[in-house]
């Protein structure tokens, strides 16, 4: 084995960038499993209906720890930036930091929409 | 000798590899140095020889990017005449009332049809055909990393499209509409739905092959400098596209092998009395099919993103917002699958998920939108014929969007569900979000693409005709199916009230038509004797008109170091060090291919590795792959498996003669002081990528097969039905221990070969290869022993499903695995040359998790429920 290159900053990754609609796609891939199995094997409204509040709970909580240090990340009040378009790894991360922010924003829009359905419908049917 | 050691280091240490050295950035003393005449023209003397594209006959075995680009969108723009045939066909039966002009039957083969090529052989095709063409351009890349791969890909899409659209000459096209909904689908007499099935998995496997391409292109392949906020808009959408087509297309192809398992053995997976359940296939289908739609629309997105702000003459408004509308649509666009589902009585509560998240897309797309007019509003707009098309797009567009907001709404849908409002709605989304872009970028990139203009005068005929035609066809249509008509009916009775407003659909489908054509004349028309286009017409300021006019193959004159996210507009003194060969790379003085690899975020030089050229391999190994894919639509088991030892012969052959050669030196002097690998193993490496990005695709269908089997438990009782033979607990385990031996064995082996340990890492690849087998045969064991018996229910034969599929995957785990082997007793694969070891390693890590999933559902699953 080759000795391994040092760990790339967090504020380097791609991957912690798209964290935020990542929660989302799993959040959003439990509730569906979850209520499928809920109601097609017991008919249990009310379980599906409580562990669906407590992911979005839970995913939301993730997605606004990532949001908050995505925010720190872009750091806009230091220098109000917001285009980010200089060759320096200043840019690049406060780029990968607002994109991420702002993608924390949409995630959370999309968790708190498919909670909605479970506040609204108390039914399987 | 192959085995000889590299006499630096001992015996057990690891080889170093090669490292980049030198000056990295350059400075800009450094760039303004000239070169001298005679040295510049020497060196672009050597790249001319190097980049010669084959002349005469040899012409089509042409790999280059400017010429498969251009293939395959025309290719792909034939098909999509073709469909529009069908469409005007299909309109002159639905003219008027209890019309005879079309049989039903006929009518069924051509809509089906119709969506089909639109879908399969067009927008998708189109998409690829595009990025390949306009991608290094914009990326100031030689050529895409693996151009063999596109040629292949271009001509199994070639094959399998012909072999498609062509069964509609021999009246036995598939007939049940372009989703293929069993049982229709499955009951269907003659080939049509093998057809489909077969001839559009066969051209799926290319879309994922331009996939990876793109990809890998867009991450590994940018030039030095060009950090990812630097990074091209249509570069991200790229990115975003070919990351979907990975998750999107492979629940698909894992529905399809269900389906044909269905069609030619009768193993029962969507007959209920079998224990099996047709909305298995919708939930495949349209896991795919609503992604694919974003996969359509954001590529055509993309070109208005880039055609946005040369008509504004400015840099694009909110870069990072247009990147969260990429990605969030990217995202999003998966939770939208069951609203094609509406109406299959799924639980209401599921029902509200899939409403909510149909909605919650619309935030990211609007955002672009309205980047858009932003950008058009803070600039001076220059009015130009792509700029009328991307405005037709919006326009249209955004009509198809707020009726999709209506239809994602379950009550509304249960209203309009299956009638021609949904035609109309989609029809919208797809000419303003595909067609228009598509066009309006065909004008804006045909001075990059052939160094001459087309007319002004014809774009404005065409594009009048087309956006007014569309309207007057499309629009009538919402009020068709709020009034009641269904889809996909072959007349209608004169009293429905439909007929006045089908007339009118129709004259209007024959009005694009016409300007579909004039389109056509202008994009065919000889334009020889026209002068040559100035090199950036549109006063644009990306990467890609720093073009040669003339053309030269070579790409680039120089890979450049790209400071700016307009270096034409922003870096007065791009062009003359471009020119110049002042870049990286200006010279080949192996005269071979190379293209400058570079860190995936910041994009730091890695490396400059060769590419492959022309070959011819790449045409039999995509006949004889099409051999494997279509023969068995005829039953020709025997021949279609000759083709496909025949297909895996090729691209091992293809392989092993052009991909990861021994260098005659480790590293190569790039220009500005720099020197880089030219063969890098590993994460560095665009073939490991390659490898890596295929294999989440694999593994997206893998875990298809994986939800079956749980959708099958949540929605039969009788799953597994009771007293039914279980696989064997024995022959399970010893599969899943044979699995992860034989990954181990690789890993060490890897390990041991870097240490220079030649002999041992031999003796454990030949260990995993037996255990590899002794894996494969205890999964065929575990099923046949107890007696499973896959005609007679769901249950056997999705059990066999997943062993098949691992069986397959580990033959080709055999495969790469004797492929190292040899490859390091014949001296292609050394201590320090060893990319080959790491892909196959890369792809034992997933082929063990396959198995070992595979051995918990066959061992453990039936026995816990």
């Amino acid at each position: 084995m080759t000795a391994r290159p040092p760990a790339r900053p967090r504020h380097a990754s791609l991957w912690h960038m798209v964290l935020a609609p990542v929660i989302w796609a799993l959040h959003f891939a439990a509730i569906y499993g979850v209520t499928a199995i809920a109601c097609a094997k017991a008919d249990a409204t009310d379980t599906a209906r409580w562990t669906i509040f407590a992911l979005s709970a839970l995913a939301l909580a993730g997605i606004a720890l990532n949001a908050w240090r995505a925010w720190v990340q872009w750091d806009y009040p230091s220098d109000q930036n917001y285009v980010h378009d200089a060759p320096t790894a200043e840019h690049r991360r406060e780029f990968l930091g607002h994109a991420g922010f702002l993608l924390s924003v949409v995630s959370a829009i999309g968790v708190v929409f498919a909670t909605l359905p479970a506040v609204l419908i108390r039914s399987c049917l | 000798m192959t085995d000889k050691h590299d006499p630096n280091v001992p015996v057990g240490e690891p080889v170093p590899e090669a490292s980049p050295s030198g000056i990295y950035p350059p400075t800009q003393e450094m760039l303004d140095q000239p070169v001298p005449e005679n040295l510049r023209r020497a060196r672009a003397e050597e790249l001319r020889a190097a980049w010669e594209t084959p002349r005469g006959w040899r012409y089509i075995s042409a790999v280059n990017n400017t010429e498969v680009g251009v293939w395959y969108a025309l290719t792909a723009f034939g098909f999509m005449l073709c469909a529009g045939v069908l469409a005007l066909l299909l309109r002159v039966q639905l003219a008027v009332p209890e019309n005879d002009f079309l049989d039903a039957d006929r009518f069924n083969q051509f809509f089906t049809m119709h969506g089909s090529a639109m879908m399969f052989l067009f927008a998708v095709p189109m998409f690829e055909a595009i990025s390949i063409l306009l991608l290094p351009g914009f990326l100031g890349a030689r050529d895409m990393p693996f151009p063999r791969l596109s040629a292949y890909g271009y001509w199994s899409f070639l094959i399998g499209g012909i072999f498609v659209l062509g069964s509609i000459l021999f009246d036995s096209s598939p007939k049940s509409g372009w989703f293929m909904y069993p049982p229709l689908a499955t009951e269907q007499e003659g080939v049509g739905p093998d057809i489909w099935l077969l001839g559009l998995s066969f051209i799926e496997v290319a879309s994922i092959a331009a996939a990876v391409e793109l990809i890998v292109g867009t991450v590994k392949c940018r030039p030095p400098g060009m950090r990812i906020n630097l990074m091209p808009l249509y570069a991200w959408y790229v990115l975003v596209v070919g990351v979907m087509i990975l998750f999107a297309f492979p629940p698909l192809i894992a529905g399809d092998f269900l389906f044909e398992l269905q069609r030619s053995m009768d193993w029962p997976f969507f007959d209920p009395d079998r224990g099996g359940d047709p909305l298995l296939w919708q939930h495949l289908f349209w896991i795919f099919g609503h992604p694919e739609v974003y996969i359509v629309f954001l590529p055509s997105i993309a070109i208005a993103a880039m055609v946005v702000p040369t008509a504004a003459q400015r840099p694009i408004v909110g870069y990072s917002w247009i990147v969260l509308s990429a990605v969030g649509v990217g995202f999003l666009s998966f939770g939208l699958w069951v609203h094609h589902m509406f109406t299959t009585g799924l639980p209401n509560l599921s029902l509200g998920f899939f409403s909510a998240a149909s909605e919650a897309v619309v935030i990211p797309t609007g955002v672009q939108i309205f980047a858009f007019v932003a950008t058009l509003m803070v600039g001076r707009v220059r009015t130009s014929p792509p700029m009328l098309w991307i405005a037709g797009a919006l326009a249209i567009f955004t009509m198809g969007g707020l009726t999709g907001v209506m239809i994602a709404i379950a009550p509304f849908d249960w209203q309009v569900h299956d009638t021609y409002f949904i035609v109309a709605h989609l029809h919208y989304t797809l000419f303003g979000g595909m067609v228009f872009p598509i066009i309006g970028g065909i004008y804006y990139f045909y001075p990059f693409i052939t160094k001459r203009k087309m007319s002004r005068k014809l774009s404005g005929l065409s594009f009048w005709l087309t956006f007014i035609g569309f309207n007057i066809c499309f629009l009538p249509m919402h009020l068709t199916g709020l009034k009641g008509m269904p889809r996909r009916v072959v007349t209608y009775p004169a009293d429905a009230g439909w007929d006045w407003l089908n007339l009118i659909s129709t004259v209007g489908s024959f009005i694009v038509a016409a300007g579909i054509l004039v389109f056509a004349w202008d994009l065919v028309r000889p334009k020889g004797r026209q002068p040559l286009t100035p090199r950036n017409p549109w006063n644009a300021g990306t990467l890609e008109w720093s073009h040669d006019v003339p053309e030269e193959a070579w790409g680039v004159r120089s890979v450049p170091y790209i400071t700016s996210r307009y270096p034409l507009w922003e870096d007065e003194k791009f062009l003359e060090r471009f020119d110049d060969g002042r870049f990286y790379i200006p010279d080949a003085p192996d005269k071979l291919r190379e293209t400058i690899v570079t860190s995936a975020v910041d994009a730091e030089p890695q490396a400059a590795v060769p590419v492959t050229g022309p070959g011819w391999i790449t045409i039999w190994a995509a006949a004889f792959t099409g051999g494997t894919f279509i023969l068995p639509v005829f039953h020709l088991y025997v021949l279609a498996a000759i083709c496909g030892a025949a297909a895996i012969a090729s691209v091992i052959y293809w392989l092993w003669t052009s991909t990861a050669q021994v260098p005659k030196a480790p590293s190569r002097d790039v220009g500005l002081g720099l020197s880089l690998p030219v063969y890098v193993s590993g994460s560095k490496a665009p073939g490991w990528w390659a490898v890596f990005i295929t294999m989440m695709g694999d593994s997206t269908a893998f875990a298809s097969l994986v939800f079956g089997v749980f959708f099958f438990w949540t929605a039969r009782p009788d799953f597994p039905p009771a007293g039914t033979p279980l696989p064997d607990t024995l022959f399970v385990t010893l599969s899943a221990v044979g699995f992860l031996g034989a990954w181990a064995a690789t890993v060490v082996a890897r390990g041991q070969n870097r240490r220079q340990r030649v002999g041992t890492a031999r003796g454990l690849l030949a260990t995993a290869v037996l255990l590899a087998l002794v894996a494969t045969a205890s999964l065929a064991l575990a099923l046949y022993l107890p007696g499973l018996a896959p005609k007679t229910h769901a249950f056997p034969a999705m059990m066999y499903a997943i062993g098949i599929w691992t069986a397959a995957h580990a033959a080709l785990g055999v495969i790469m695995l004797l492929y190292c082997l040899a490859g390091s007793l014949f001296g292609k694969l050394t201590p320090r040359y060893d990319a080959d070891l790491w892909n196959t390693t890369l792809y034992w890590h997933f082929l063990c998790l396959t198995g070992l999933v595979t051995a918990l559902l066959m061992g453990a699953f039936p026995r816990l429920t």
